[in-house]
């Protein structure tokens, strides 16, 4: 096997050979550091497109694997083992698009230690795509707790006023999940002899008996991370206060984390205790749609209110994951990339708003529209696709969900779909108040007359999102297809237990 | 590894070098002018790296292990394990003080830290409780002075006195204890011990009560030098006032004696009350966590925080301990000798930044510390990578700790306790981040402050830690592996 | 002829009455002399036990009184300093009860 020949290897460690590179440049030259993350940061996403490449889209089994025995510990061997599904290879394309977006957002805003930031960024990235690539559940656990430092430092560091209690929650709400992960990944791999995914998930008789505290361990950690409600209170704090290039990936990848771990580990690992808790987190999950739209219509900073959005949004990605159909499953996923690009833009524009005014509060702006026409018109795209628009992304991914969990036999009743429904309608009143109260009605403050249209760079952020945006909108296809055949599998291995058990 | 049969002398060889380190450190201090006197920190580091060097080379364990000098010492894996460890400890420390005015121009200073080391590789291979009381007392007396040692400052003195009478008290106890030992089998040597409760020694069957009394009572003394709680009050007191160098020193090397010492009597001597004792090391290890990471949330000095973090650090270590008393083989005290490697490397640099800044500051509050990262990023990201690893965030090598730790537990059947563990991570990170916060955080009255100057021996240990750090954890087999061996030969017993 | 537990119920109460001292006393000088007793005791215990096994065994040993002897050793060391410390903490402060040495806390 030659491991420079493969693609993971170099999606992976890209940027952390980018920070390390930068992490040699002197700080006073800023434009060498910016443009060196960025290069990386590009690579990054041309080796995650050698990646799709050579992906073979009919399979749903794990590609490209690579697997290297690194420690051994009691006599059990640790990999280190990367593969690639559909879904993984959806995440990491997400993962590699945002961040040089991200990255670009942050051209102008950050001034100060704008090589730490870089850095961070840039590691923050292996960390990501290490915890969606890893197939080993030790290296997994070591990427997932690693990406909470570079995103501590980015809140903690380059956050607004309450940075610093946002970021410790964030890292104590986040580590306190995480650790009974950790508990419950020692213990499986004691009892099974390994910890590679694929040799678990061909014993996972041998903690059968256990799954059930197993698979509340895991849920804790994923839950915390995605957030499910009643967990989420840390992520209003942390997105407020986090700079914008933070809150994108914050939204746009980290909380896939949450869904991710949920799909690939909690699902195959344990499925007769996921038939059994599926009713009551897609009730969770339900609970979670219609408070986080409650509570964002309530909101009154821009920044708070696109933040609840996502416990909302996340709640519907969740029921798509617990009904447990293959088209709400295969919804989920296509919704998570959804919400990475949808939220992402709207913390985007957000932000770009609010280096104009430096101000979140909604009150202070009104009537724009005139003011900042290319703004107000991508911000309009922005917010439709979000509010699940016919022809927009956000449309396919809800629509799919809410279709395929209507008879989903694993809830048992359509309430959960319908509640849900209520949730579509909601997002669109609040999404839509927020862009009546930016920019629509009579101008209402006149220092708002002078503030400056986007910039190239701002729309060379903007573009390249919606362009996606609507691709997945129009012709969502080519994505389903990669997501199918992964999921399929992935509940091949999942409903034979539910058979079992009814 | 090692030949098969070893001479008396070579056997010694670290403890040789450590004597004629001493020697050597006090002739030079009394030829040499003052000026060259600061370079005595040199000469202690780089003479306890040749003893290293020659110990790796001449005085490798042999293949089983052997009782020498006449049943005193026993030579195993981990004897000589921990031996280099202390080493380590000793060289980094002696980097620490060099440069700092009153303490790098005393040869005292070096030599009682020699001697002390030289009671430590005692203690790790001494296999007779006569030898074992020696030991632990050449260790502690030396240390004593060290931390009572700047005179002038009344805080060190009174940090000295202090420990040194709950040290007194509490080996006073422990000697109790070992003289009961001695009544009840009619022998010293560790090894002959538990046979002796059976009365396979010519003496009467000893009533299972009383073995266990005299157990706990030498757990007492062996629960002050690991720093367990309830025996664990001196710490913050001490840490806080001896010489930060002294405090970093006290905290590694001479917790990590008192630990192997701590598995080599409890395996060894008790190994048919393994169940009580890991009780009894169980409930240790929760107070120690418990205590140590709560009363460390209130903390606003930060040799006291790190005091109260070395105490929840040995409550973790602990959990190793009690997993092999509930029999979980030998991955138990390979996971506590791991970790005390990890330990080892990440409060040598915690403390060697704590040194660096409270001498070029002149303070040891964390507000102080606002700021540090514009005035010493070098100090700053060696405190972070140390703190970080305290907290055990991946890849460093405090995280690698704990999963063995933990795993080790869970092993041994006492998920009950790694849970505690694990809650008590959580509360020990919310303090750790703490530090790394006001280290990192903006302060715009530090702008026209000067860069910091740091010597470069303060560097050296600091960049020599930080790397320790990040090899333990991320080169993992070869420390696991050594740690392994010291674990194995801790269990064989003939 | 004195029998065992008379020794070492001597010893046993020189314990408890030196570990008394140790916690009872707020004077450092009183809490080493309890200290000290607390030695003695042990080195009792050493003594009488040594005393037996040699009726007990046939060949002739001396590990309790060599125990004994590096005890003593070790003891005037760790007064020597202890005391050194005492005078130390003194001259300065004009004290030696433990509970006024308090610039240590947090």
């Amino acid at each position: 096997m030659n491991l420079s020949n493969n693609p993971l290897l170099w999606v992976t460690f890209l940027p952390l050979a980018g920070a390390l590179l930068v992490a040699l440049l002197p700080d006073a030259r800023r434009s060498w550091i910016r443009w060196t993350a960025m290069a990386a940061a590009l690579a990054t996403f041309a080796a995650s497109l050698w990646l799709l490449a050579g992906f073979d889209p009919s399979s749903g089994q794990m590609q490209m694997v690579i697997q290297v025995p690194w420690l051994r510990v009691a006599g059990i061997s640790i990999d280190f083992a990367l593969g690639v599904d559909g879904i993984t290879l959806l995440m990491v394309l997400l993962t590699a698009f945002l961040v040089p977006l991200a990255m670009l957002s942050a051209w102008s805003g950050v001034r100060e230690r704008v090589k730490g930031f870089m850095i961070l960024f840039l590691l923050l990235e292996t960390g990501l795509i290490g915890v969606f690539l890893a197939l080993d559940l030790v290296l997994f656990y070591i990427f997932w707790e690693f990406t909470l430092v570079p995103m501590y430092f980015l809140i903690g560091l380059w956050g607004y006023s309450r940075r610093i209690y946002a970021a410790l929650k964030f890292f104590i709400f986040t580590m306190f999940g995480s650790l009974l992960m950790l508990l419950a990944i020692i213990f499986m791999g004691l009892q099974a002899g390994t910890f590679n995914y694929t040799d678990l998930l061909a014993q996972r008789e041998l903690f059968a008996g256990a799954q059930l505290w197993l698979f509340f361990a895991f849920a804790l950690a994923f839950a915390i991370k995605v957030p499910m409600f009643p967990l989420h209170t840390w992520l209003p704090d942390a997105h407020v206060e986090a700079p914008t290039a933070g809150s994108v990936i914050l939204a746009g990848i980290m909380l896939k984390m949450g869904a991710y771990g949920f799909l690939r580990y909690n699902l195959p690992l344990f499925p007769e205790a996921t038939l059994r808790a599926a009713p009551w987190l897609a009730g969770l999950a339900v609970v979670g749609i219609l408070y986080g739209a409650a509570t964002a219509f309530a909101q009154k900073d821009a920044k708070r209110l696109v933040a609840y959005s996502s416990v909302s949004h996340l709640g519907f990605v969740m029921l798509g994951i617990f009904a447990l159909t293959q088209q709400s499953v295969a919804g989920g996923v296509l919704q998570m990339v959804n919400h990475g690009l949808s939220t992402g833009a709207l913390f985007l524009v957000v932000g770009m708003l609010y280096e104009r005014r430096h101000t979140r509060d909604m009150a202070a702006y009104g009537g724009i529209w005139k003011v900042v026409p290319v703004l107000g018109a991508l911000m309009l795209a922005v917010v439709l696709s979000s509010a699940a628009l016919p022809g927009t992304n956000g449309f396919v991914g809800e629509f799919t969900i809410l279709l395929g969990s209507f008879g989903a036999p694993a809830l048992g009743t359509p309430w959960f779909a319908g509640l849900a429904t209520v949730g579509v309608i909601l997002a669109a009143v609040y999404l839509l108040h927020l862009y009546e109260r930016l920019f629509l009605g009579p101008l209402t403050h006149e220092e708002n007359r002078q503030m400056p249209d986007l910039n190239l760079r701002e729309v060379l952020i903007l573009v390249p999102i919606l362009v996606m945006v609507f691709w997945i909108g129009l012709y969502p296809q080519p994505f389903l297809d990669l997501i199918n055949p992964s999921v399929e599998t992935l509940l091949q291995s999942v409903l034979p237990a539910a058979v079992a058990m009814h | 590894m090692g030949n098969g049969d070893i001479s008396p002398l070579t056997a010694v060889l670290p403890e040789l070098g450590l004597l004629a380190l001493a020697a050597i450190i006090l002739v030079l201090d009394l030829f040499w002018d003052r000026k060259a006197r600061a370079n005595l920190g040199w000469v202690t580091a780089g003479g306890l790296l040749l003893v290293a060097v020659l110990s790796v080379f001449m005085a490798q364990p042999p293949e089983t292990p052997t009782l020498i000098w006449g049943g005193m010492l026993r030579l195993d894996g981990a004897s000589f394990v921990f031996r280099m460890i202390f080493l380590a400890g000793a060289a980094i420390t002696a980097l620490m003080v060099s440069e700092n005015q009153r303490l790098s121009a005393q040869g005292e200073f070096y030599a009682l830290m020699l001697v002390s080391t030289l009671g430590m590789s005692l203690m790790a291979s001494a296999a007779d409780l006569v030898m074992l009381y020696l030991a632990i007392e050449t260790t502690s007396i030396p240390l004593y002075i060290l931390s009572g040692f700047l005179l002038r400052d009344q805080k060190s003195v009174e940090a000295g006195l202090k420990y040194l009478l709950y040290g007194a008290m509490t080996s006073a106890v422990m000697l109790y204890g070992f003289s009961l030992l001695y009544g009840f089998t009619g022998t010293t040597q560790i090894y002959d011990i538990a046979a002796g409760f059976s009365g396979q020694n010519g003496l009467p069957a000893v009533y299972p009560a009383a073995v266990i009394g005299a157990m706990l009572l030498v757990l007492v003394g062996f629960g002050f030098k690991v720093s367990a709680a309830p025996f664990h009050f001196w710490a913050p007191d001490v840490y806080e006032g001896a010489p930060t160098a002294v405090a970093g020193f006290l905290s590694t090397a001479s917790k990590a004696a008192g630990f192997v010492v701590l598995m080599r009597v409890l395996s060894a001597a008790f190994s048919d009350q393994a169940l009580v004792w890991s009780g009894v090391v169980a409930a240790l290890s929760i107070g120690s966590m418990v205590v140590g990471n709560f009363l460390a949330l209130a903390q606003k000095n930060i040799k006291r925080l790190l005091a109260y973090s070395s105490i929840a650090q040995a409550g973790y270590m602990l959990i190793g301990v009690a997993a092999a008393g509930a029999g979980g083989e030998s991955l138990p005290y390979t996971a506590t000798t791991y970790y005390l490697l990890a330990y080892l490397a990440t409060n040598l640099a915690a403390f060697g930044v704590v040194a660096a800044v409270s001498r070029l500051t002149g303070s040891e509050q964390i507000a102080d510390y606002r700021g540090l990262n514009q005035r010493a990023p070098g100090l700053s990201l060696a405190l972070a990578v140390a703190v970080l690893s305290l907290g055990g965030i991946p890849p460093f090598a405090g995280f690698f700790g704990k999963v063995v730790v933990f795993a080790s537990g869970i092993q041994a059947g006492l998920t009950w306790l790694v849970i505690i563990g694990i809650l008590n991570a959580v509360v020990g990170l919310y303090y750790y981040l703490t530090v790394l916060r006001v280290v990192y955080q903006r302060a715009e009255e530090v702008e026209g402050e000067t860069p910091l100057a740091i010597p470069a021996a303060w560097k050296t240990a600091a960049v020599l830690s930080a790397a320790g750090i990040v090899a333990i954890g991320v080169l993992f087999l070869p420390w696991y592996n050594l740690s392994m061996q010291a674990a194995s030969s801790l269990l064989t017993f003939r | 002829m004195i029998p065992l537990s008379w020794y070492l119920m001597l010893a046993a109460a020189l314990f408890a009455i030196g570990l008394f001292g140790v916690l009872a006393r707020r004077n450092a000088v009183a809490v080493l002399l309890g200290i000290e007793l607390m030695l003695n005791a042990v080195n009792i215990n050493l003594l009488a036990f040594w005393h037996r096994s040699q009726q007990l065994s046939a060949e002739p040993h001396v590990t309790g009184l060599v125990f004994a002897a590096i005890v003593f050793a070790v003891a005037a060391a760790e007064t020597a300093v202890a005391l050194a410390l005492i005078i130390s903490v003194y001259r300065r402060r004009d004290t030696v009860v433990v509970d006024e040495l308090d610039l240590l806390r947090g």
